[in-house]
């Protein structure tokens, strides 16, 4: 059941109401969103959901078990299980294939035959998303930053629609204390949630579908048809639609928890504007960037060794960060260019004599520029389907200047200029925009909705691509 | 507590603000204005709703979704609600995208005799260089996407093949429903307008159900496979194949590979059985690829990673069980590419340049 389909708006106009009815009453809401979150899920397959149910009560039973135990050894074996389990599931639904094809093709390229089967295996849709709540709710139990709650509490943050195909990863300790109380149904910011809403889908209707089908998929599809022109905005294009089809669906989860009483954390912070790769990732998928720093990173060291066990982390996190993305080599390669432009950066700061210099203007854009560069860069890697297609990218990228362009049009130059030109509107806008919505009477407020779903309807191109992030 | 309680049960909502000052309004208004919103962009878009409801696929869903948006479209018409949309459409230069055509034109037969007639002979082998170039269309459902990308690699900057425009792949399109896109309309614009000298296709995965329009009047169908259901799509596919081989273009039609569902794949099989004997009808105008045993495992069956020439394993088909991989990609590619190579001269002009 995709956000922006006429199907999901008659779910969500069913959802909305009886969920503020039950609200009041914790033990008649919590039932209804679980089994609400299961039908959304089940509209997918069906038996996805089994899989999703069983993901609850392993977590559930290990957090509580992990909370009853005292002596460190045995809470720290039962932690190991839980992660061990939520991993197994990862491993088995999304790299099985791809492990058992690499591990015969180095024994074969080793000279030896390993007759191993790769197994064909359904990948359920953000089943990366859920284990890695799963993980993050029994570590936080663990740690004692978290006690576990009851089994109707828990499958209800682990489930919740809006959260539950492509993120934002929202931590236990964010989601389960809104679900202890009942929300005032007097205050809603219904302002931004409408704002959250319209933005997501013009994002991903209009945008990112009209670059994906306009140059996108024609210039990775088979660079050496293009002129290198094509090639590089087509490059810049995908850098838009993977951000606006991203940033459309978060912001659309947001805006629909939103209007159900409930507080995501933000997920995109104009990642364009983005002056270093370490500045890219607080802006990029906040949610993933903060879940590998604190159930990854830190727990291999973090920054807490020398500079070369510190590179080492950051390194190893943004590999694991490439793998999460995708059961593939390429996802790796874009991991490893965003950790070693995170290690180079590192080791440019911490040279002796290094002081930073004050931010001018053109030192700004300088950064910008190059940071956006390099991030479009590993974009290659992360589009391609090969090493191979990655290269023959590249090489047209610089070989065929001066042949004709077919594909850079006024429409794709536009979308791009929104797409990246957003980033950099100042907050007091978008602000405004939002306050000035909340001030008019509902009906008025009915009229320039419907006319913002006018417009994304009519200039989407027909039908609806899935969100790229819902393969990871 | 309870005061508390008796205080949000009784008071009116205050005038309470959030960040930059907007009003924050109750859960009630919420409601209100999703309702609103939404009941006035569905008269805002009626034309669109109706044709996303007629173009489903056939069962209880779109009778419900065809019961909304029939009345909802004559009352959008009737309120001029329909005009911003249609304008807007105008302005971006898609007028026909809310049309809804169910028109399947074939070319006209030559009358029947009573001696069943004698397919044509095979062309000549006709000679293509950088001068007199191979005009090539490709198109297709999404299974078209990826084979279709292989072959524009392959072709790379060959100087003899020149691809007519992008791949023309139709997501959910196929023969059965030229209502969600018009197949038949489309082959004879682009044989018209472009003149290509080789197709290559891939259609039949939309077209595994029961239900077609455009039927002729009169004509109704007992289900997938049946005898009546065969003769109409048997039609279709015709027609195709004549618009492309009477317009003058060999055409190479893939056929639908295995799935993981094999009651899919046996639905498959039907389809490529017709696509497969009206190639045969038109020898050296057309023919089929069967890509059947291409993605085979080793037992025969469905298998998503299998091994390419130089032995390494590697995924061929996408995790949905049906479309490909880049590696499948490839392999089609070079089977469609070696009968276009057999077909034509695509070589000799090297010799006469010398």
């Amino acid at each position: 059941m995709l956000f922006p389909t006429a199907t999901f708006a008659i779910f969500f106009m069913v959802v909305l109401p009886v969920s503020w009815l039950l609200m009041p009453r914790g033990e008649r809401w919590r039932p209804f969103i679980v089994a609400a979150s299961f039908v959304f899920y089940s509209a997918w397959d069906w038996r996805f959901v089994l899989l999703l149910a069983a993901s609850i009560v392993w977590n559930q039973l290990f957090g509580h078990a992990i909370h009853s135990r005292e002596r460190p050894r045995d809470r720290k074996l039962l932690l190991a299980g839980a992660v061990a389990g939520n991993l197994a599931l990862l491993g088995y639904f999304k790299y099985v294939g791809f492990f058992v094809a690499s591990t015969n093709n180095l024994f074969a390229w080793l000279g030896v035959d390993v007759p191993l089967e790769a197994r064909s295996v359904v990948l359920p849709v953000g089943i990366s998303f859920f284990t890695f709540m799963g993980i993050s709710y029994v570590v936080d139990v663990y740690r004692r930053d978290f006690e576990p709650v009851g089994l109707g509490t828990f499958a209800a943050y682990l489930s919740f629609f809006p959260h539950l195909v492509a993120g934002p990863i929202v931590r236990p300790g964010e989601l389960i204390p809104q679900f202890g109380s009942p929300r005032d149904p007097r205050y809603v910011d219904t302002s931004r949630a409408f704002f959250l809403i319209g933005t997501g889908l013009f994002m991903k209707v209009v945008i990112s579908n009209h670059l994906a089908s306009s140059i996108v998929d024609d210039v990775f599809g088979a660079p050496n048809r293009h002129s290198s022109l094509d090639v590089l905005v087509g490059i810049y294009a995908y850098a838009v639609q993977i951000y606006a089809d991203f940033f459309g669906y978060t912001n659309i989860a947001i805006g629909i928890a939103l209007l159900l009483g409930f507080q995501f954390p933000q997920n995109f912070d104009a990642p364009y504007t983005a002056t270093s790769i370490r500045d890219f990732w607080r802006r990029w998928h906040m949610t993933l960037s903060r879940w590998l720093r604190d159930y990854v990173y830190i727990p291999l060291g973090g920054n807490r060794g020398g500079r070369l066990f510190t590179s080492r982390n950051l390194l190893l996190t943004m590999l694991i960060g490439g793998l999460w993305h995708g059961a593939g080599w390429t996802f790796v390669a874009w991991g490893g260019i965003h950790g070693l432009a995170l290690v180079a950066e590192r080791w440019w700061r911490d040279r002796p004599g290094y002081v930073e210099k004050p931010a001018t203007a053109w030192s700004l854009a300088w950064k910008r520029i190059a940071t956006f560069h390099v991030v479009c860069f590993a974009w290659i890697f992360f589009r391609s389907e090969s090493f191979a297609d990655a290269w023959d990218l590249i090489v047209r990228l610089f070989t065929a200047w001066g042949e004709p362009t077919e594909l850079v049009t006024g429409g794709v130059l536009l979308a791009i200029a929104i797409g990246i030109g957003s980033q950099y509107l100042p907050t007091r806008v978008p602000l405004s925009l939002m306050t000035r919505f909340s001030r008019l009477p509902v009906p008025a407020q009915a009229v320039v909705l419907s006319v913002a779903l006018l417009g994304v309807h009519a200039l989407g191109p027909e039908g609806v691509a899935p969100f790229i992030y819902f393969q990871f | 507590m309870a005061d508390d309680e008796r205080e949000r049960r009784t008071r009116r909502p205050r005038g309470r603000v959030g960040e930059g000052g907007r009003r924050l309004h109750s859960a009630g208004s919420a409601i209100v204005v999703s309702t609103l919103a939404l009941v006035l962009s569905a008269l805002l878009n009626a034309p669109g709703l109706h044709k996303s409801a007629t173009i489903q696929p056939e069962g209880w869903k779109r009778n419900l979704a065809l019961a909304f948006t029939e009345p909802l479209e004559s009352a959008s018409e009737a309120l001029f609600l329909d005009r911003p949309r249609r304008g807007l459409k105008a302005a971006i230069g898609r007028s026909d995208d809310d049309d809804i055509d169910t028109g399947v034109a074939a070319p006209e037969q030559p009358p029947a005799t009573e001696v069943p007639a004698e397919p044509l002979p095979p062309p000549r082998r006709e000679a293509f260089s950088p001068k007199k170039q191979l005009r090539l269309w490709i198109a297709g459902d999404s299974l078209v996407v990826v084979p279709g990308q292989s072959l524009l690699r392959a072709i790379g900057s060959s100087p003899v093949i020149e691809p007519v425009g992008e791949i023309d792949g139709r997501i959910a399109s196929g023969l059965e429903r030229p209502d969600v896109f018009n197949w038949f309309e489309r082959t004879r614009e682009v044989m018209r307008e472009e003149r290509p000298r080789a197709v290559v296709l891939m259609l039949g995965a939309n077209d595994d159900h029961d239900f077609m329009t455009g039927l002729p009047e009169g004509t109704e169908l007992d289900g997938f496979a049946s005898p009546t259901w065969t003769a109409e799509y048997r039609r279709r596919v015709a027609a195709i194949m004549d618009s492309v081989t009477r317009g003058g273009a060999y055409l190479v039609w893939i056929g639908l590979p295995i799935t993981r569902d094999p009651e899919q794949t046996a639905r498959f099989d039907t389809i490529n059985s017709i696509v497969q004997t009206e190639a045969e009808k038109r020898p050296g105008r057309a023919s089929y690829l069967d890509t059947y045993f291409y993605f085979a495992g080793t037992d025969g069956g469905y298998a998503q990673y299998i091994s390419d020439d130089s032995g390494a394993l590697v995924k061929m088909r996408a995790d949905d069980g049906v479309h490909f991989e880049r590696a499948a990609g490839d392999r089609i590619a070079r089977e469609v590419l070696k009968q276009l190579y057999q077909r034509h001269d695509l070589t000799s002009w090297r010799r006469a340049t010398g």
